[in-house]
């Protein structure tokens, strides 16, 4: 069923993953991504896998969680690490057919990209495992809201976010219900080429459109009469609190980033 | 026409911790022109009951036999399948999509490949079965009223010129006049048409006026099933099952509960008139 | 506990004994474009024509009307989503065209739709609950109390991190309803809330409204189109066509089965029988709505006779 599909799946529990803030995580996240741009070694991924095992184990999340953003992606990484294999060349020859070659820089080289990715997408999922939407969203507008002095509209933005993520689940919902009942009109969105395949389209599309127009209407109405009017003197229920968690992952992502610099500079 | 439903059983998400009966060894039959309608609770199967009609949805066993022929026989079949068996769902206008009323109609029997005149003459059909005149054939359906966009959806199915027709709560969201017109064009559909019709609702008061058999459901299983005088005289039972009868029909069964000679198969207004009025002016 | 927080701002309020809600003399236009022998013209349309309702502080109003009859867009005034074109509505003593007050107003008198998923906000429960008080700048603290409470009221404890789109329609309509009380209003309007739900979501939102009126004293404004639950009301108003066509306590307005179904609207079946044997020449109470009511009629009278 398309309601299978969710992106960035939150998993409930209670590590200290979970409990850290929103913001810091954010930050942490965006550098880790910058630092695996920095490892060039093998010994530089071991300690980089390392450092990661140890973080998952503490978020309390089933490994299986990490993977399934892996799965979609396996053809890119697998494509990634051929083009790489085929195409980098250094160190001893190890195949040679027709014009191809493959060399062991070659394979070193695929090897390092392929993990890359693979450290990327756990890292982030890592992020969207152990953040809620709401705490995501609201991590982002504080984030953006120094911007807004040069005109960035921080809760605008925040506030798409959250009604996108509000309604994913009921336009997918509303999106099954429409297939169905063209379907029940004779409506074949399997058979014909790619034209027809997109002509065929249309009858989902249009109806899911002007409800989603609808939907957005009749929001707004509930939220202006609900004393809605864009971010000006809102508070939050949930206040982000920086707390002694957030300073030890801090000083401990710091170690990592020194660890990192260190290991590019020696090695 | 007649439908068959044989040990039909239906589990959503097998295997998971989501796993839940929808439908559990339902066993029905259906004849040519019946008029029938299907009651029960949200959560009762309704829903998934009428889905598996036109092979919308396939059960984890049991079989759904139209004229005596499996309709999962043929995969390749199923599009006729739904052609023969139309399905309205709820809120059936957020289907509309095309630029004019008449396109949108046309939509169906366009799909099913055939010649010009022949869409041109169920589309005109369709439209007067539902009362809607050609006025409106190029209005764009958004210009429309709520109940007309509804009937021109209904037309929309109609005009696959199916033999079953199902419709699941057409009424609701609608009000008192809306209900009325919408539930007269099924009527006169069914007696111009002579199809089968099956209507899912939550109302008793719709269903005792048009109902020739009444299907109760509940928890997936058939409760009651009989003629709108049989199922709604079973006032007890359908409580149990958290549904009530109409109103009207709790005052003749409380005053027969009173010891006082009145029949308890009253369920419209108009009968129970007639039989109050004689009841009162019996002299004893 | 409920607590009511009064604002007096005296220069603006008016200094006779107010009602919560006063509509004077209101009328609405819009115009609409008509075709008329194949030309497009511009016509004006009065979707409220000159309307008069005053509603006391407490009680439970209900207004029926058929689909275009005005109703909703009377609702709306009463919430300042709409000004009128004429006269004036006064919410809570302030003037619905005061932008200064519209947000006086809006937090006095609340809001609910019809479509339960269309209200709702956040992708968690309590956060959707607590958006209204979010908005009005109340203190994080204060908000989680109220969030708390409001659930309370509507039944639903325990839900605050529960996903709104996993709810039932009834579920998403309480919710609605919780977000509308964690702003402390007078007032709650609900508009046509339960014309999307099966009969057990119906049976719950109705027994809400109930019950916030009786216990917590909310003025509740109910439009619909739905005679059973306009039944339960302290007094009636049926609007066609942009007029009040009727008015006065529930036996009142019903019992004019005739007129009712002329504008389009259902009487309860047991006051339709009540009626048709008072036409056969039965001298039955004309005002029955119950089941109750209609036997006990018919048994005084089998014993008369």
């Amino acid at each position: 069923m398309i309601t299978d599909i969710t992106i960035g799946q939150y998993f409930p529990s209670d590590s200290p993953l979970h409990r850290l803030d929103a913001r810091v995580k954010l930050v942490i996240t965006l550098l880790y991504i910058v630092s695996l741009f920095l490892i060039k070694s093998f010994i530089g991924y071991a300690f980089v896998i390392i450092a990661l095992a140890i973080v998952i184990k503490v978020s309390k999340v089933p490994f299986k969680f990490m993977v399934k953003g892996l799965k979609s992606l396996v053809f890119i990484i697998i494509f990634t690490a051929l083009i790489n294999v085929f195409t980098v060349k250094g160190g001893e020859t190890l195949v040679t057919f027709w014009k191809l070659s493959i060399t062991t820089e070659g394979v070193f080289f695929a090897i390092k990209m392929a993990l890359r990715i693979i450290l990327l997408i756990i890292g982030s999922s890592l992020l969207t495992l152990t953040t809620t939407p709401i705490k995501l969203t609201d991590g982002i507008e504080a984030l953006l809201k120094p911007l807004s002095k040069i005109g960035v509209p921080a809760h605008d933005i925040a506030m798409m976010m959250t009604i996108a993520l509000r309604f994913i689940p009921t336009l997918l919902d509303e999106t099954d219900k429409i297939i169905k009942a063209q379907q029940a009109r004779g409506a074949d969105f399997d058979t014909g080429r790619l034209r027809d395949k997109a002509r065929a389209l249309v009858p989902i599309l249009v109806p899911l459109f002007i409800s989603a127009f609808r939907r957005a209407d009749e929001l707004a109405m509930a939220m202006e009469s609900r004393c809605y009017n864009g971010g000006a003197n809102r508070t939050r229920m949930n206040v982000m609190k920086v707390t002694s968690i957030d300073y030890t992952a801090i000083i401990l992502f710091v170690v990592y980033c020194a660890v990192i610099i260190a290991m590019r500079i020696i090695l | 026409m007649s439908i068959e439903i044989k040990h039909l059983t239906h589990i959503y998400n097998p295997g998971t911790p989501f796993e839940h009966k929808a439908l559990d060894d339902i066993n029905l039959k259906i004849e040519d022109n019946e008029f029938i309608c299907i009651i029960g609770h949200t959560g009762s199967g309704k829903s998934t009951l009428i889905q598996h009609l036109n092979a919308l949805l396939v059960p984890e066993s049991g079989e759904v036999l139209l004229n005596g022929e499996n309709i999962y026989a043929d995969r390749s079949k199923l599009k006729s399948v739904r052609q023969r068996v139309g399905l309205v769902f709820q809120y059936p206008e957020h289907q509309l999509f095309e630029m004019t009323v008449y396109k949108d109609v046309a939509y169906g029997p366009g799909n099913l490949g055939l010649p010009q005149e022949e869409i041109d003459s169920r589309v005109k059909n369709a439209l007067e079965t539902v009362g809607l005149d050609e006025s409106v054939y190029d209005k764009s359906p958004f210009e429309l009223s709520g109940g007309q966009r509804r009937r021109a959806a209904i037309a929309g199915v109609l005009a696959m010129e199916p033999e079953v027709l199902i419709l699941d709560e057409p009424t609701a969201g609608l009000d008192p006049k809306g209900r009325d017109e919408i539930l007269d064009s099924i009527k006169l559909m069914h007696e111009k048409r002579k199809i089968i019709v099956i209507l899912v609702s939550h109302s008793m008061e719709d269903v005792a006026k048009l109902a020739d058999r009444i299907i109760v459901l509940n928890d997936g299983k058939v409760a009651l099933t009989g003629t709108p005088r049989e199922v709604f005289s079973k006032v007890n039972e359908l409580e149990k099952i958290g549904l009530a009868a109409p109103q009207i029909t709790y005052v003749l069964s409380e005053l027969a509960a009173k010891g006082y000679d009145v029949r308890t198969d009253i369920y419209t207004v108009a009968e129970a008139t007639e039989e109050l009025y004689k009841f009162l002016k019996q002299v004893k | 506990m409920y607590n009511t927080f009064r604002r007096y701002n005296i220069r603006k309020k008016m200094v006779i004994q107010m009602k919560i809600v006063r509509a004077e003399n209101v009328s609405y236009e819009y115009t609409k474009v008509v075709e008329i022998q194949g030309e497009n013209v511009e016509r004006k349309l009065m979707a409220l024509d000159n309307i008069n309702i005053d509603i006391e502080e407490g009680s439970f109003i209900a207004v029926l009307g058929h689909n275009g009859s005005g109703k909703s867009t009377f609702a709306k005034h009463i919430n300042a989503l709409i000004t009128p074109s004429s006269g004036t509505v006064w919410v809570d003593g302030y003037d619905t065209k005061d932008d200064e007050q519209v947000w006086n107003i809006r937090q006095s008198a609340g809001m609910v739709f019809q479509n339960p998923d269309n209200q709702l906000v956040a992708t968690i429960v309590e956060e959707d609950i607590a958006f209204g008080p979010e908005n009005l700048g109340v203190e994080p603290a204060e908000i989680r109390k109220r969030v708390d409470s409001a659930l309370h009221m509507v039944g639903m404890d325990g839900y605050q991190k529960n996903e709104p789109s996993k709810l039932s329609g009834g579920q998403k309509q309480r919710i609605a309803i919780a977000g509308i009380l964690a702003m402390q209003p007078k007032c709650i309007v609900f508009d046509e809330p339960t014309a999307m739900l099966d009969p057990a979501g119906r049976k719950d939102v109705m027994e809400t409204a109930h019950r916030l009126n009786k216990e917590n004293g909310i003025t509740i404004i109910l439009i619909t189109h739905y005679m059973d639950e306009a039944a339960t009301a302290d007094k009636v108003y049926v609007i066609d066509d942009g007029k009040i066509v009727l008015s006065g306590v529930p036996k009142e307005v019903f019992s004019q089965v005739d007129k009712m179904k002329g504008f389009g609207l259902d009487v309860p079946q047991v006051t339709e029988t009540a009626y048709n044997l008072r036409k056969l020449g039965i001298d039955i109470p004309k005002d029955i709505l119950t089941v109750d009511e209609m036997v006990g009629a018919i048994c005084r009278l089998k014993s008369n006779i």
